[in-house]
Parts: structure tokens; sequence; C-alpha cells
């Protein structure tokens, strides 16, 4: 029996053997694997369309009466989760750009130039990859504290927009790029910051995309550093404001319906992004591991 | 010769590989430097001060106004005397190795499974599988809050039970260890895939013309060729295993509230001595999650070290 179905095999040979335990026994598995894989998302979606009430006597079924009152709800808790969701998309967002400009810019010197101390300062940089980025924060907050940007958005974006892993990964792969691409630039009377920006920027958008991507879902993710430096509801991420809804009335008592319309409004868009540039998304997750 | 080149040279940059035959303009000398000056810049400002001003710090005690005072090695011997550190140094094991072991052995059977021609629609199973990655981790915890709530969960619903799951910590304990699992095991599955693919398929076929069987080449043949995947694979998780703190916060924390002390992860420590304005101790307890991190990856790479030389033998 081959495991391995090799690339020379007829399309017929597979049909022929459709039938067979081995073929079932692996689709069960198959739609087991998915179902479990997307179970949590359905139930995230289904239990929105709940009213906060009725996800207390039927927390699993599909709902009775489909009501949006979640979502409403979504809109005016803490004063508006919109502005929360709009806060952790500027914050993520603008760390995002500057990012891979900055990233861009350092990673094409250290590709594409000789210069003296360049193999000291990028092996330097390599090295403090093992240093966990938390012991930046006990000092990053007491700088930030004395420049009064504590319950910011600065204070929050500011400190995200370096990324050493992201000099690699994008170095890397200007590594690859031709040196004969930039000297024709060159002949044709181009100058240094031409050269980056019309041809290395464009040429390497693979390798910025995924960077992107990652940079910013790391920023999106972050829920450590903001509860830290965000106490404010009015300048708190979405990760930050959803784990605290509850019912206004009760306490403490935490709304699921307006919960979990929350989670579907913090994972619909890049959900949405994820389907279009999906296979950026996987290649961004394989860059580091399989292409040393 | 160099004269006839004269224009050409002039106008190239002093590009990885190309010999400079002219003066180099200053501009040339100056270029690199204004390419990596942001970044440096910010990376100076915001993580090589801060982090040497942490270790600093670390010997201090400092309230974050007024005099510090030095306390030589104090804040790390009072942070390993307090009881409070060694749950979280427990609890933090325990998440890494729990998840660790089902979620490598998942991914990479995963993708093996699908690289069969049992599998169709590969196209539409690989996004399927690593879309939970996609999944903010505060999110997703609060649905598995939803999922494994006692009175209103979906799960107790389903099996007619009223199990405490997040309540029992021994039980919450595994309900991070399912969320580590579910989020990240697509990720790994992807690399995983990516890996098998790399391999050039002519190995395989020469092994199997040679009569090895399924078991045999994905034995000596496979695993093997996938080391530095797996041993990459290890470290990455290890190193963020030790930063775990969003989901057993979210998970147990109530309304923003850390989780109880018996669940916590390492870096709840770091938050609370912030919290309570003890500098010199947060950074000191962070300075001790670095020495962790350092070791928990200098001992996986001796072991996969070890290893090669075994499959050598």
């Amino acid at each position: 029996m081959t495991l391995f179905a090799s690339a020379t095999m007829p399309a017929t040979h597979w049909r022929i053997r459709w039938f067979r335990p081995a073929m079932l026994a692996s689709w069960v598995l198959l739609a087991v694997l998915v179902l479990l894989s997307i179970y949590p998302f359905l139930m995230m979606f289904i239990n929105s369309f709940k009213s906060d009430t009725e996800i207390m006597v039927n927390p699993a079924a599909l709902p009775q009466q489909w009501t949006l009152h979640s979502y409403a709800a979504v809109f005016s808790a803490n004063g508006g989760l919109w502005r929360n969701f709009i806060n952790g998309v500027v914050i993520a967002g603008t760390s995002t750009v500057v990012a891979v400009f900055i990233t861009a810019m350092a990673a094409f010197a250290f590709a594409k130039y000789h210069f003296v101390g360049r193999n000291v300062i990028f092996t330097l940089l390599m090295l403090t990859l093992m240093v966990p980025p938390q012991i930046t924060i006990p000092p990053l907050y007491i700088m930030f504290a004395q420049l009064h940007w504590i319950n910011t958005l600065q204070v929050q974006i500011v400190p995200t927009v370096t990324s050493v892993f992201g000099l690699f990964m994008i170095r890397q792969y200007m590594l690859g790029i031709p040196n004969e691409l930039l000297e024709a630039a060159r002949m044709d009377g181009a100058n240094h910051w031409q050269v980056f920006w019309r041809i290395m920027l464009p040429v390497s958008a693979p390798i910025l995309g995924a960077f992107a991507i990652l940079h910013f879902l790391g920023v999106w993710n972050a829920y450590l550093w903001p509860l830290i430096v965000a106490n404010r509801p009015a300048v708190q991420p979405i990760m930050v404001s959803l784990p605290n809804l509850t019912d206004p009335n009760i306490g403490y008592l935490p709304v699921w319906g307006t919960i979990m319309a929350g989670c579907v409004v913090a994972t619909l868009p890049i959900l949405i992004v994820f389907v279009i540039f999906q296979d950026r998304f996987m290649a961004s997750a394989v860059v580091g591991a399989v292409r040393e | 010769m160099v004269e006839a080149n004269g224009s050409i040279a002039a106008a190239a940059p002093p590009l990885v590989g190309q010999r400079r035959r002219r003066r180099r303009h200053w501009g040339d000398t100056l270029a690199p430097y204004l390419f990596i000056l942001p970044f440096i810049v910010a990376f100076v400002v915001l993580f090589l001060g801060p982090a040497l001003y942490s270790l600093g710090l670390s010997f201090y005690r400092y309230k974050g106004y007024g005099a510090a005072h030095f306390l030589g090695w104090s804040n790390y011997l009072a942070t390993l005397r307090f009881h409070a550190f060694w749950s979280a140094l427990g609890n933090t094991i325990f998440y890494w190795v729990a998840h660790v072991v089902p979620m490598m052995v998942i991914a990479f059977l995963l993708a093996i499974f699908v690289r069969t021609k049992f599998v169709p629609f590969k196209s539409v199973i690989k996004p399927i599988l690593f879309v939970p990655n996609i999944v903010a981790i505060v999110a997703a915890s609060l649905v598995f809050q939803n999922l494994f709530g006692t009175e209103y969960g979906v799960i107790n619903w389903l099996i007619g039970m009223k199990i405490p799951w997040l309540q029992d910590y021994g039980l919450a304990r595994w309900v991070v260890v399912v969320v580590l699992v579910w989020r990240n095991v697509g990720f790994w599955f992807v690399v995983f895939l990516a890996g098998l693919t790399s391999i050039s398929p002519e190995i395989e076929d020469a092994a199997r013309v040679d009569g090895a069987t399924t078991w045999q080449r994905l034995r000596f043949i496979t695993i093997p060729l996938m080391r530095n995947i797996f041993l990459f694979a290890f470290v990455i998780d290890a190193i963020n295993s030790f930063q775990l703190f969003t989901e057993p916060n979210v998970l147990m924390g109530r309304a923003g509230e850390l989780a109880n002390e018996q669940v916590a992860p390492l870096l709840n420590l770091l938050v609370l001595n912030l919290r309570s304005g003890n500098f010199g101790q947060a950074s000191a307890v962070s300075w001790i999650l670095f020495v962790l991190i350092a070791i928990a990856s200098f001992v996986q790479f001796r072991l996969f070290k070890s290893g090669e030389g075994e499959a050598s033998e």
C-alpha cells in the first residue's frame, strides 16, 4: 500500500478506490477535524445572534429568536465598543506602516551595502532575538509615565515598531534579489533613495506583505502591554475592553451575547482579509521555518 | 581599463560583491547608515536602552519616583523565595509541556495525512485547519470561556452535566491546553506541510523502489530531513510558552482581573509587581524569565543535537 500520492498517479486510480474502507475512514476523520477546527467559530457566530438572556437557557442550539440586539449593544457598551475597535485598528495599522517602512530600509542596507560595522551590528541585533521583549516593560512604563503618555494611543504604538525578526526575514529575501537589477537602475541615474523606493520596495512586495500581516496580527493581538498602559476605556484597544463587558445592572456577570458579538466584530475583518489573501497568510507562517 | 569604465563605476552604488574603482562620494558612504538609522534609533530607544535599564533596575528598589536603593541580589532572591513564583513556574511549565507534545504530533500527522491521496480538496482543507490561528487570542479565549462555562456553557449543555471546567483549577489548566492546541495546531500543520513539500520526491521514490515500507520511509527519511524544522518549531513554541499570558488570564480572570494564583503563568508576577510599583522586582522577574527561556532553548538544542548523532549511527 502506498501512503504517499505520487504526482504521476492517474486520476482514475483515485476513483476506483473510492469506497475502500481506508478511504471512508479518512474522510470521517477529516470531517471530524474540520468540525473541531470550525466549531468554536460556529458557536461564536450563532451565539452572537442570541439575546444575553436566551444564551442562558439555550447555549448551544440555533437561536430561537434571531436578534441583532447583541450587535446593537456592542456598539453602545462602554460608551461604544466600536471606538475600542477603531483604537485597535489605528494602533496596529500605524505600527505596521512604520514597522514595514523602517525595517525595509534597514534590511536594504544590511542586504545590499558594504559598510563599516555591518556584520557586527547585524549579529548583535540577531542575538537580541533570544531576549523576551517583556524585560523592557518596567523601564518603558517609567519612561512613558514621565512623558505623561500613559493612557494614550501613542504609548501603545511606539514600543511596537521595531521587529528584529522582521529585519532578518526581509534581509534574507533581499539577499536573493540580483545586484544587476540595482546596478541597472543606478546606471540610469537613480540615486540611493530611488533605487530603494522604485526598485527594492516593489520587488520585495511579497515578503513585505507577509511581514505586514505577521506584524499587524501581533500588535492587534497584544494584551499584556495595553492592559498595563491603557486603563481608560476611551484609549483601550478592543482586545482589552472585550473581556470587560459585563451586565450594567448585575455588576460582573458577563453578557455572553454581547461578548460573542464583540468577538465577531474583532475577528470578521481579519477573517475576510484571510479569505482573500490566504496564501500570503500561510506563507508568512512558513517564512521563518522552512526558508532559512 | 579603470579609466574606460570610470563613468559606469561612478554611477554604480557600492553594492555587495562589486569592487569600488573610484574615490567614493561621501554620499555613497553615508547612504547605508542613513538607511539603518531609523531602525537603529528606534531599537536603541525602545529595546536596547530599556533592556539595559531593566537589568540595572533589577538590582534596585525603585518605586518609579524618588531615590532608588541598591539591593544587590535581593529582588532575585525575594522572587525565588516567593511561593507564588514556584506555582507560576509550575503552571507555565505545565501549559508548555502538556500542549506541545499533542500539538506537534497532531500537526505532523495532519501534514502527512493531508499529503496522501485519501484527502480531497486539499486547497480548501488547508485554510480551514489554519483558520483558528487568525482568531485573536482574546476572542478565542472568550469563546472557549463560553464553551466551557459551568451554568450556561455549550459543552455542559451538550453533555447534560454541570462540570465546573473553569472553576475547578485542575480542570481549568486543561482548558488552557485545549485552547493552545486548538489555536496553534493549524499553524504548525502548515509549517510542517511546507517542510514535507520541500523534501524532493525523488528521495522517497528511490526508497520505495528499494522496498522501504511506509513506516520506514517516515522514520528514516522524512523525520530526519525535517529535523531542523522540528527544532525551530519546538524552540519557538517553548519561547512563546514561557511568555504565555493572555489565554489563562482571559479564560479564568473575571472582567479584566488577572487569573487566580493557582493557575497564573509567570508573567502575572511581572504585572502584579508593576501594579504595586515594585519596578525593581518586576525587572528581576523578567530577567528570570529570560534565563528560563535561554535554558529551555539550550536544552532543546542539545536534545536535537544528540538525536542527530543517534540517527547517523
